[in-house]
């Protein structure tokens, strides 16, 4: 009987572990790339202050970036970047808010890496726009590595690149995200 | 005679416009951004006190804070160090959950590299605002920061 009862409670603590739903970084990785072909030189920012929660039992995930925390080499480029692209004093803040599809194939309790789709709405910008992007789900020792890249229009959350620039400045910026999330613990 | 000479300046002259314009936009272009370190602090206060002026008015306090060099004090709740050695460090009191998350410029890992969990330090940087959050709790974000151990 005590043997049982013991055994009860060890399942209880196990299951309790590996159904950390949680995830979540506030060092979040995101990288901006918006160098066009006939670019001499990159025109490329970083930001290592995303917040990004996954649910792994709903599949369900978010962001939060500010644009202020992207880094660029040259001052110039960041001040341009803030002031009359993405005019981060009006719209300090880039949300996504989305799904993993097939989160059933991910086992979040075994290590592996597994290919996702992520589906949902990016906003920037003062826009709001869908996103579908293929994405990887690394997971390795209780820990979570998410890592994706897609490409986004400017136009579509209405930056606007003036033709001055525009050999220099692509219309499609590349988005490159990679995160290591750790179990939350409420 | 006259007329030949007063081309010459003028062509001389422009000359001289010409070639400072452009050493203007090389340099200009080529700007680096400036050294935190070396920056005079806009505001001066502990990490606690910061916070919370975002958390009971977050647009006044981002009208007054954002994009301003801040020199905060407080406690290390986290250090954190990713594989490429970017070190970022979470400032304020252990039994709130916001806090000032400080993301150190890279010319300055070295003297944030021996910093512990519990260390009382101040922090220099730039605020890019503040991210409020109600479940993982809600951060200040200070960015290009460096350990200020002058604290000034």
């Amino acid at each position: 009987m005590k043997s049982l009862l013991l055994f009860a409670v060890a399942v209880f603590i196990i299951s309790g572990t590996s159904m950390a739903q949680k995830y979540y970084t506030k060092n979040g990785k995101i990288n901006f790339d918006a160098t066009a072909p006939t670019s001499p030189e990159k025109i490329e920012g970083v930001n290592r202050t995303a917040t990004c929660v996954i649910d792994s039992k709903s599949g369900n995930m978010q962001f939060a970036v500010l644009m202020k925390g992207f880094e660029f080499e040259r001052a110039l480029m960041e001040e341009h970047f803030n002031e009359n692209y993405i005019e981060s004093h009006k719209y300090p803040k880039a949300e996504f808010k989305g799904e993993i599809k097939q989160n059933d194939a991910v086992n979040y309790s075994k290590d592996g890496t597994y290919p996702v789709k992520i589906k949902g709405k990016l906003t920037l910008h003062g826009e709001s726009k869908d996103i579908e992007t293929e994405a990887k789900i690394i997971i390795q020792n209780g820990k979570i590595s998410a890592m994706a890249e897609f490409s986004v229009k400017l136009d579509d959350f209405k930056v606007s690149i003036p033709g001055i620039v525009a050999d220099k400045v692509s219309k499609v910026a590349k988005i490159s995200v990679s995160c290591s999330l750790e179990p939350f613990k409420s | 005679m006259k007329r030949k000479k007063i081309i010459k300046y003028v062509l001389l002259s422009l000359l001289v416009v010409i070639a400072a314009a452009a050493a203007y936009i090389y340099k200009e272009y080529n700007r680096t951004h400036r050294d935190t370190a070396k920056l005079k602090a806009d505001y001066n206060l502990p990490a606690a006190t910061l916070i919370r002026e975002f958390e009971t008015d977050q647009q006044s306090a981002n009208k007054k804070y954002w994009d301003k060099v801040i020199n905060v004090q407080g406690q290390v709740k986290e250090f954190a160090r990713d594989e490429k050695g970017f070190i970022s460090l979470a400032l304020g009191d252990t039994s709130s959950m916001s806090s000032v998350r400080c993301s150190i410029d890279s010319l300055h890992t070295k003297e944030a590299g021996s910093i512990k969990k519990g260390d009382q330090l101040a922090v220099k940087g730039i605020c890019s605002g503040f991210n409020a959050d109600e479940l993982l709790g809600s951060d200040v974000i200070l960015v290009r920061a460096v350990v200020n151990k002058k604290n000034k």
